[in-house]
């Protein structure tokens, strides 16, 4: 950042000019907290192409003091290990199953990969920004995400052993579904009500519920309902009929359309509760200001219960999917999608249809992390960096902008008492 | 006399708008000078120049004989101007004296820790020279408003202020600490110190002041000495023309009760009861004043009527409906239109638009919303409405409030309460920060309510306001209704002793069946 003053547009806020340096950078960060779509979509590309710019530069450095058999450039007695354009090329190409090489197909097994992670961060990604939106940090949609796979896993399981044919074609599915919906609700209703009722900080309790869920399950599947077959912590594998069918892709891919698809039709789910309804005008009034959500006549107890019910039943259905799609079974130690959904919904600046397009980035970076694993010898902690690097530099200006707001918000008041037409300045 | 300030030819213009135009300024050394004006007058905003927080666009600033450059308050600091702002900027965890000495600490060992033995010295030694009551060790927390206020005036001493703009000084004051504070401005004046206060309040400029300067529109209008001015020639200046507006009005003709308040009793955060036992009663047709003291009870009243906060003792009745333990949306349903007294905070939602905003007390009214999804086209329509009728600028159902000034905020918050078609109207400071123009609108607009058969209670620091809109004015004191007098006949000094909790002789009361007595 350059020492002389900011160069400020026209459009900018009326500013108490001063040499404070933190006043300046206060006025970059309202600046941004104003940025229209099109300029944040402009800045996330550009912060992805600055991300790409750092990690090349991480990944030459680290290719030059790596020592290897085979370098791919040497120059006297310096060799360069990695290509960093090769790792870049593998983490985004490979993702898609290399789009730009003859016979290409959308159907490949490692676009199916990308989407398959995708699909659960779509839900993940919403349950956060749900919460989000009504003003509330949940943290634990981990927690709600691990009951809703378990409930579902064991719900099919049971109706599994009551009916076949037909009839479970056509009810094990929504009905596996329900359950997670069910499961990861109920358990988003405990911080909820906590939160509502005794004025409980939601961070703490979901951090601390997750741990809960997590050996709840364990328990659960170690004593009652482990497959007695398998040596891991699983219970019995689902029937097929509750297992998501694979459409048009290889069955292998444990990918199914059919659960992108429902991942979207919630999306358009949420976008229509929060901008169509009475119950998403009240969630979004309490979530960026209580105070006028009470004078409006929010009920905020029941407004924070039922946005972590719901927001725990997003989380409940990923589980349910991702059991039903990906695993087949309840497995303990469900990988971080929960954590990653928070990331998914910053990046998205908490919004529903953001969550698509972020959820893709990630389910990008997954996959291709994975192809790099594969295709090179750049060692997969390296690769964890990148990826890190490329969500940090993503989400950070998404991140600055809500604190931009915030504090244009906490500035409107004394604008206000400068502008003639109407002075709060009692 | 030497002057310590002189503000020569100031212009302050924001994108759209002048704060200050061409304002001149002269303030002897040593004297108390008060800033008066109507709220939008450009007074914090001139004096903001002075204090260098904003450079001005025109126009320069003279502190002790020498033309200054501030870019920022250090600048201005350094040079021995000091601002006391309306919200304090203190600490609350840490103690006066750490609280006075911040940033400045005197220090030993080489400047490597505070010397808080000699910090403390000096701000006893501070406090004692002015004669303020203020313990060193105290937590700001502790501590009382009042207090807190003296901490930043000594604060602004010990960074070498000779010039203290203080900015509204006495809003969040009660009578006592304000007859302190205002003991605490002579003791500084005595040993040199020069004061400049902002105030909207004739009384208090007439009062502390030894001369007055009134700002209108951004103008300086005068500079006259408190001694020989009356409260009606100040007020003329301050508004431009003959103040008391005298409304063409019938006389009420109050039907049944709609608003019925028994024995109410809300304790405030702290435990303190801060309604203490009010009972009153707003009938169809007439409107019912509250005058007093702001932080007197007023707000706790108006947020247990409007069922923002539960009271903790006594009766709230609707049109004979009980409703002392509904909710918030139950009594907007029952009919109650509500204008607060902080539009930013809980009138408008800053981040919204203003169609969102429109809607806002009625998102689950039948108007708007069927089967819970809301019809937007409607409530755009219904905002365009206001904006129209209201005049509010700019005219754009899409600006967000955050965006409008103070006064069309408010336009737009009024104007959405009354559109409700409301039984009882409760109406806090309706006319905060408006222009002249819609303030008259805005009387016009409860004075129809109050003929369409309404129930308006109507509450008002100012005091023009609520005598010239009231049939009944009630004034409250320390929680409690001390007299309910005929705004007519009462006058301004019989006023101002029962807003201090005096009984004065010859109060022209007035009894709830509306018939006066002496």
């Amino acid at each position: 950042m350059s020492d002389d003053g900011p160069s400020r547009n026209g459009d900018d806020p009326p500013a108490p000019a001063s040499d404070d340096r933190w006043s300046q950078y206060r006025q970059r960060l309202i600046r941004l907290g104003q940025t229209s779509v099109g300029e944040r979509i402009l800045i996330a590309v550009s912060a992805l192409l600055l991300s790409l710019v750092v990690g090349t530069i991480i990944v030459t450095a680290a290719g030059l003091m790596a020592t290897c058999r085979s370098p791919v450039l040497t120059f006297g007695s310096t060799t360069l290990c990695y290509d960093p354009f090769y790792v870049f090329n593998r983490l985004f190409l490979g993702a898609l199953g290399d789009p730009f090489t003859g016979g290409w197909s959308p159907l490949n097994a490692q676009f199916a990969a990308t989407l398959r992670e995708t699909t659960i961060l779509v839900f993940t990604g919403l349950s956060v920004a749900l919460a989000f939106r009504a003003g509330i940090f949940n943290i634990g949609t981990q927690g709600q995400l691990i009951i809703g796979a378990l409930a579902a896993a064991l719900t099919v399981l049971w109706a599994g052993s009551l009916v076949s044919g037909t009839i479970a074609l056509v009810l094990f599915i929504p009905l596996g579904l329900l359950a997670g919906a069910i499961g990861g609700g109920l358990y988003g209703a405990i911080p909820g009500a906590l939160k509502a009722y005794a004025d409980a900080n939601e961070v703490i309790t979901t951090i601390m519920l997750n741990f809960v869920a997590v050996r709840v399950s364990l328990y659960l599947v170690r004593n009652h309902f482990a497959d007695p077959t398998s040596q891991a912590t699983q219970t019995r594998t689902l029937p097929v009929e509750g297992q998501f069918p694979s459409i048009l892709f290889d069955p292998r891919t444990d990918f199914s359309l059919l659960a992108l698809l429902i991942a979207l039709v919630f999306v358009g789910g949420v976008y229509y509760l929060l901008e169509h309804t009475a119950f998403g005008y009240d969630l979004r009034t309490a979530g960026i200001q209580p105070a006028a959500a009470e004078y409006g006549g929010v009920d905020s107890a029941r407004t924070i219960l039922t946005s972590l019910t719901l927001s725990g039943a997003l989380g409940g259905i990923g589980g349910a999917v991702f059991v039903m799609m990906t695993l087949g079974k309840f497995q303990t130690g469900i990988p971080s999608y929960g954590f990653d959904g928070i990331t998914v919904s910053i990046l998205a600046g908490n919004n529903p249809i953001g969550a698509v397009f972020a959820a893709f980035l990630f389910g990008v970076l997954k996959s291709g992390s994975n192809v790099v694993a594969f295709a090179t010898n750049v060692p997969p902690q390296l690769v964890g960096v990148l990826r890190g690097l490329i969500i940090l530099f993503v989400a950070m200006p998404e991140f600055f902008r809500i604190i931009g707001r915030r504090l244009a918000r906490g500035q409107s008041d004394r604008q206000a008492t400068a502008t003639a037409g109407g002075g709060a300045d009692d | 006399m030497e002057q310590a300030v002189h503000l020569d030819g100031i212009t302050k213009r924001f994108p759209g708008v002048v704060a200050n135009d061409d304002v001149d300024l002269a303030v002897e050394k040593g004297t108390v000078h008060a800033l008066l004006g109507e709220n939008g007058a450009g007074k914090t905003t001139l004096m903001n120049v002075l204090y260098g927080l904003y450079q001005p666009t025109e126009g320069t600033v003279n502190v002790h004989g020498e033309t200054q450059q501030f870019d920022s308050p250090r600048d201005a600091i350094d040079e021995g101007v000091g601002m006391i702002h309306q919200h304090f900027m203190l600490v609350d965890p840490m103690t006066v004296t750490e609280n006075i000495t911040l940033g400045n600490e005197p220090r030993k060992w080489l400047g490597l820790t505070v010397d808080s033995e000699q910090s403390r010295e000096q701000v006893r030694e501070l406090s004692e020279r002015y004669g303020f009551d203020v313990d060193p060790d105290a937590r700001i927390e502790d501590v009382g408003v009042g207090v807190q206020q003296r901490v930043e005036i000594l604060k602004a001493l010990y960074r070498g202020a000779d010039v203290l703009i203080l900015d509204e000084p006495t809003a969040v004051l009660t009578p006592q600490e304000v007859e302190d504070l205002f003991r605490v401005l002579e003791e500084l004046t005595d040993q040199g110190k020069t004061i400049i206060f902002i105030t909207h309040k004739l009384g208090e400029a007439m009062e502390a002041a030894d001369e007055i300067t009134v700002l209108r529109e951004g103008k300086n209008v005068g500079t006259v000495p408190a001694d020989d001015i009356t409260r009606e020639e100040l007020a003329e200046m301050m508004v431009g023309r003959e103040v008391l507006l005298d409304l063409d009005r019938e006389p009420a003709e109050p039907g049944r009760s709609i608003l019925d308040v028994d024995d109410l009793v809300v304790e405030d955060d702290r435990g303190v009861r801060a309604v203490d036992g009010i009972s009153l009663e707003v009938r169809a047709g007439e409107v019912l004043g509250i005058a007093g003291v702001d932080g007197n009870g007023q707000s706790e009243l108006v947020e247990a009527i409007t069922g923002l906060q539960m009271p903790d003792e006594g009766t709230i009745t609707y049109d004979d409906v009980d409703r002392t333990t509904d909710s918030r949306r139950e009594r907007i349903e029952a009919g109650l239109a509500y204008i607060p007294e902080d539009r930013q905070e809980r009138g408008l939602v800053m981040d919204f638009d203003l169609v969102e905003n429109g809607l806002l007390g009625s998102q689950h009214a039948a108007d708007y919303t069927s089967k819970g999804r809301i019809d937007w086209n409607h409530t755009r329509d219904h905002a365009e409405e206001i904006i129209e009728e209201y005049d509010v600028r700019p005219p754009d159902a899409n600006a967000h409030a955050k965006s409008l000034s103070g006064g069309n905020q408010q336009k737009f918050v009024v104007g959405r309460e009354f559109a409700r078609d409301p039984r009882l109207v409760v109406a806090s400071h309706p006319t905060r920060g408006v222009d002249v123009g819609s303030m008259e609108f805005i009387h016009d607009q409860i004075n129809a309510l109050r003929e369409a058969g309404r129930a308006v209670l109507l509450i008002s620091s100012n005091l023009d306001e609520v005598q010239s809109l009231s049939d009944r004015l009630a004034v409250v004191y320390e929680g409690e209704i001390v007299d309910i007098v005929d705004p007519e006949r009462v006058t301004e000094e019989q006023l101002g002793l029962l807003m201090a909790g005096q009984q004065p002789d010859a109060v022209p009361t007035i009894a709830a069946n509306g018939e006066g007595h002496q």
